[in-house]
């Protein structure tokens, strides 16, 4: 039933307009914080952009890709949000329900499509990064040695889990929100408002001690491999983002459950 | 003419027979009641048209059969599934409702594609739906380029994915030229020649006429009739138009016939021609009539019984204005 959903949702997610944006995309923004990184390193450390030094350890080729993962989470929450508004906009919810009744099925379906669509343009973009990084460490005489040892490679591996961990919580939210305002412009302002102004201004002017439990800055956290800034572990990063996003979905599936489709 | 209500009476089809059962369907928004206690009996095989003007719960009551919409009361059955458990039944159940809603950036083919999918239906059942809809030809292009008669279509074709049982088909006509209603009529026939169950609403009564075998009316929320179009069409008495050999006839043949108990309109009266009367719903024949006059040394030139369109008996049942023209669209009335 759920498989039925999900190959249904991939007809929509394989277009040619959203495949070629959302990969292209997300694989641009990746590139430019390589491209940015790289041409700005000092030769030393300074405290600010990693130094070329830093650039050739093991864990010099995700620099970038993990610095742009905000980036991509506002990519990824913006598109699936969509995905979920554009049904109600579009009237086609209607044509889904009489083939699905059963909701929840569907909106499961439909989440596991547009996260694994999510999943695969982050993997996408972190390829093309890391070839980006490679001609860039080329041009700035970065040897770039240590990145293909055995620990160069699990820094590789554990930092795309993470990044990909951040990228499915903030498609997830994506999702959701989408669902409850049915309106695609309406959940992306009022995402990007909460991650880009909203939680930096509970965090500067309300209450500053906030910062461990809000879900931008977990999910963050969790891309980061933890927060320095704010001395969140990781454990806690990715605990408070699953408590939020199970309470997301649940709520989605409640509402969903229930709601009259009226259009 | 008092309102009347045919469900739940004796000699009802069992549900058995019946596509589509309700009982007390009732659909509140807040203080404001959209359906009303609506007991529906659709025999199965019938095309059925749901009539009703602008707002008169038409689209509520099949967002209601399909599910879209909970019921804030009552119940019923379709296709011999429960109302409140509409996957027992959709898998048999095709609908277009309102305008046809499609992905833009899909072409039409890939539209069906999506739906058979999350249907579980064979891919092989696209085809076959786009050829009966005439759509085969444009299927590869991009559903934003198609007009709004493609549109349509496409919603029938998708409508016809499950081969279903029933077809729910909400105001299918809706912004289509003439040749496109005629065509969509054609469709609607040839689905009820497959054996299909046809439910059509339609604000235009005289559409709903041309198509349908069985008639549900519906107005402010609530049934105002519903049974066989041609029971419906037998139970009214037809008016007999006369005319007098001479104009100057015309008064004392008025007099003569309300004299004998019958209900005369003379013209210059609404409907009727210069030098002519309209008997109406009297129960007299046309030689009963023709008696009359003769005994009364006046001759006839016509003597035509002329039947109401399905038109004029809704607002006949419903007691609302019957002086609306013939032809006239009830959406008109607010």
């Amino acid at each position: 039933m759920i498989g039925a959903a999900y190959l249904s949702e991939w007809v929509k997610l394989k277009r040619r307009t959203l495949l070629l944006s959302t990969f292209l995309g997300l694989a641009a923004a990746a590139s430019l914080f390589v491209v940015l990184i790289f041409s700005n390193a000092p030769a030393h450390g300074n405290g600010g952009l990693p130094s070329l030094q830093q650039l050739a350890r093991p864990n010099g080729l995700v620099f970038g890709l993990t610095r742009a993962t905000f980036l991509l989470g506002v990519v990824a929450f913006g598109t699936a949000a969509a995905q979920t508004a554009s049904e109600y906009s579009l009237g086609t919810l209607r044509q889904l329900l009489v083939r699905q009744p059963r909701r929840v099925t569907l909106l499961a379906g439909k989440m596991l499509a547009v996260v694994t669509f999510m999943m695969a343009a982050t993997a996408f973009a972190a390829i093309v990064a890391f070839l980006v990084a490679n001609a860039m460490a080329q041009s700035r005489g970065v040897s770039t040695s240590a990145w293909f040892t055995g620990t160069g490679f699990g820094d590789l591996l554990n930092a795309l889990g993470n990044i990909e961990l951040a990228v499915i919580g903030y498609t997830i939210l994506g999702l959701v929100i989408g669902q409850f305002l049915r309106s695609a412009v309406a959940a992306v302002i009022v995402g990007f408002a909460w991650l880009l102004v909203i939680e930096q201004f509970i965090l500067t002017r309300i209450v500053p001690s906030a910062a461990p439990w809000l879900p931008g800055i977990s999910l963050s956290t969790i891309a980061g491999g933890g927060n320095s800034d704010f001395g969140i572990t990781y454990s806690h990063g990715l605990l408070v983002a699953v408590v939020y996003i199970v309470v997301a979905i649940v709520a989605a599936s409640i509402t969903f459950a229930r709601r009259d489709v009226t259009a | 003419m008092t309102v009347t209500q045919v469900t739940r009476r004796t000699g009802e089809p069992p549900s058995s027979v019946l596509a589509v059962s309700t009982d007390g369907l009732t659909k509140r928004f807040g203080d404001r009641t959209v359906v009303d206690g609506v007991d529906l009996a659709i025999p199965r095989g019938s095309v059925c048209g749901f009539v009703g003007p602008n707002g008169a719960g038409k689209t509520t009551t099949i967002r209601m059969l399909l599910g879209l919409i909970r019921p804030t009361a009552g119940g019923g059955s379709i296709l011999g599934g429960r109302l409140t458990d509409p996957a027992s039944y959709l898998q048999k159940v095709g609908a277009l409702i309102e305008s046809p809603a499609f992905y833009p950036q899909l072409s039409g083919r890939d539209n069906l594609k999506a739906l058979t999918r999350l249907g579980r239906i064979p891919a092989a059942t696209i085809d076959p739906a786009l050829e009966r809809t005439g759509m085969t030809a444009r299927a590869a292009d991009k559903y934003r380029s198609y007009s709004l008669g493609m549109k349509q279509r496409l919603g029938i074709a998708a409508a016809l994915l499950p081969s279903p049982e029933l077809l729910i088909l909400d105001e299918p006509t809706n912004g289509l030229d003439p040749g496109g209603i005629v065509e969509m009529r054609g469709l609607i026939r040839s689905f009820a020649n497959d054996g299909i169950t046809v439910l059509v609403s339609s604000h235009l009564i005289s559409e709903i006429e041309q198509v349908c075998d069985h008639v549900v009316m519906i107005r402010g929320g609530r049934l105002v009739h519903q049974g066989p179009v041609a029971e419906l069409a037998a139970r009214q008495r037809p008016d007999i138009v006369i005319a007098p050999e001479h104009a100057a006839d015309l008064g004392p043949l008025t007099r003569i016939l309300e004299v004998a108990g019958l209900s005369v309109a003379a013209s210059p009266a609404e409907g009727t021609a210069e030098g002519t009367a309209v008997v109406t719903a009297s129960g007299a024949t046309a030689a009963d009539l023709n008696r009359l006059a003769a005994r009364s040394g006046i001759t006839l030139r016509q003597i035509t019984e002329r039947t109401h369109s399905l038109e004029e008996l809704f607002f006949q049942l419903t007691g609302t204005d019957a002086a609306m023209s013939p032809g006239q669209e009830m959406g008109a009335i607010k």
